[in-house]
């Protein structure tokens, strides 16, 4: 009974923003290539990618073109997603490379992220990972969120992100308040992925 | 209804019968009552239509255009601390050219005022600027059969929404959107009636059904034939044919279910509940799926479902059309 109530109080006290930071610590070569090859193929065809089961077997893909974004649902692996990926022009061999990444880390959806600063148009990766085993069971918040800025950002003497150089105002990325890993990269924890 | 019939049961035992009147039951049954009428959001689940014998003010965009570049010079409003002008008139040129980029915000819930701009865009862009040019200067303006005298909260706010994305930069749209807010209020937004900081992302903001169909009524006189309600499914039988037929004649406003439309996480009990506005531009079906094409979120998107998966996340149908000088 006793150790019911510890592991009741361990779970009801843990500190999970920090298990997020030191996800990415843990796994920061594999991110990192996630980033870059996903910026890469980005900019040959614009698209993100989701899974959605558990078993990272699904994908939803969404392609974005000038008039109109697609979204369709495959299995990896399917013949239906590769004439897709062909359709549209994406680099068939990087884009299973980059499901494959994205699957040993447990990362459940990437997109490109529009933020703006001073009127000016900024984007940024933004990537959710789903942990499996145990988690908080009093907590909706489940998914680690990265966040990966292409210049350095400024931050508080807390390691919130600033809304700009010299602001007070912390910024908000998809609802949450983002903090700092190193200057590019910013973590949270979330109640949804997307 | 059973708390109706259980109320008038109840008197007429009083009086009939004489009995022995519960003065407790009498006002618990009285504030079921009220909380019925106010609460239940059970609306129209038939077909409800509005009919007003006058037509639906129509416009072009090139009218609007015109009437844009022959503004001139604006000085920065008193109204509108955070809006500049040039910015702001800047912002309604592209919605009138572009009406399909209008964007709503990451994480707000102002879906069914981009719904609602998509069809005064679409029909009336002149009657749009003309709003919104007179809200600007004057700080309220007449639109349809609706006076519009922002709040204080909102005047402020407006031009100073940040972290939602393209709405960043648009600063109209952050006034038009906080504008119909702030007028138009349903059940949903009983408890939160004045704006505050994040206002736009809770119930504040929120739109129920009948809201909407309201809206489109009162601001743009249409004709809603709408079907469905915020907590119970419209039973269609046909619903592929039924969305494709009123697709030919008018604009179909769908009301949905965003937790299943877009995933957002993976959890195993959601409410079944619509929250989510979208405008239905396009239909196909083959081999029992359905190709859907909807706008939302300042953009088109094609995605294939199967019938019932439509039917699951469907919960009102609005289909608007236009008022003409012969019907009347």
């Amino acid at each position: 009974m006793a150790y019911m109530i510890l592991i009741f109080l361990l779970c009801s006290c843990n500190p999970a923003l920090h298990i997020a930071k030191q996800y990415y610590t843990k796994h920061e070569k594999i991110l990192s290539a996630i980033e870059k090859d996903y910026k890469t193929q980005y900019q040959r065809t614009p698209f993100a990618v989701a899974f959605t089961d558990n078993s990272f077997r699904y994908i939803s893909l969404e392609i974005i073109t000038d008039s109109i974004k697609y979204i369709d649902e495959f299995e990896v692996g399917e013949n239906r997603f590769n004439d897709t990926m062909t359709k549209y022009a994406m680099d068939m061999h990087a884009v299973h490379n980059l499901i494959d990444k994205m699957r040993a880390v447990k990362c459940i959806w990437i997109n490109m992220l529009d933020y703006y600063v001073e009127e000016q148009k900024n984007a940024m990766v933004f990537i959710a990972i789903k942990p499996l085993g145990m988690t908080n069971p009093f907590t909706n918040k489940k998914y680690y969120i990265l966040t990966f800025f292409s210049k350095p950002q400024s931050f508080d003497k807390d390691g919130d992100l600033l809304a700009r150089k010299k602001h007070k105002r912390k910024r908000e990325v998809n609802g949450d308040v983002v903090r700092r890993i190193n200057d590019k990269v910013c973590y949270t924890i979330s109640d949804r992925f997307r | 209804m059973i708390i109706v019939v259980l109320f008038f049961m109840h008197n007429t035992m009083i009086k009939k019968f004489r009995l022995f009147p519960l003065k407790w039951l009498n006002s618990l049954l009285r504030y079921a009552i009220i909380l019925f009428c106010f609460c239940i959001p059970v609306q129209r689940i038939e077909a409800a239509v509005y009919t007003n014998a006058d037509t639906t003010p129509l416009s072009t965009r090139k009218m609007a255009i015109d009437y844009m570049n022959n503004i001139g010079t604006v000085p920065q409003s008193t109204w509108w601390p955070a809006v500049q002008p040039a910015l702001f008139i800047q912002n309604i040129k592209n919605n009138i050219l572009h009406p399909l980029r209008i964007y709503a915000g990451a994480g707000t819930d102002f879906c069914s005022y981009s719904a609602f701009s998509y069809l005064i865009l679409k029909d009336n862009p002149l009657g749009y600027a003309r709003f919104m040019m007179a809200i600007y200067v004057d700080g309220n303006a007449v639109m349809g059969k609706v006076e519009f005298n922002p709040s204080k909260g909102v005047r402020k706010a407006a031009g100073m929404l940040r972290f939602k994305g393209r709405l960043d930069i648009s600063p109209a749209d952050q006034l038009w959107f906080l504008v119909l807010a702030d007028e138009f209020k349903g059940y949903l937004n009983m408890f939160d009636r004045n704006y505050h900081a994040g206002g736009e992302s809770n119930l504040w903001a929120s739109t129920n059904y009948a809201k909407f169909n309201r809206m489109v009524g009162r601001l743009l006189n249409y004709r809603i034939e709408s079907k469905g309600s915020d907590l119970v499914r419209p039973i269609i039988p046909d619903l592929y044919g039924y969305l494709a037929e009123r697709l030919k004649t008018g604009i179909v406003v769908l009301f949905v279910n965003n937790s299943f439309l877009y995933k957002k996480n993976h959890t195993l009990l959601k409410l079944g509940l619509p929250t989510h506005f979208i405008i239905l531009q396009d239909l196909s079906i083959a081999d029992n799926i359905i190709t859907i094409t909807y706008w939302d979120y300042g953009c088109k998107t094609r995605r294939q479902m199967t019938p019932r998966f439509l039917s699951k996340i469907l919960f009102g149908v609005s289909h608007c059309t236009i008022k003409t000088n012969h019907e009347n």
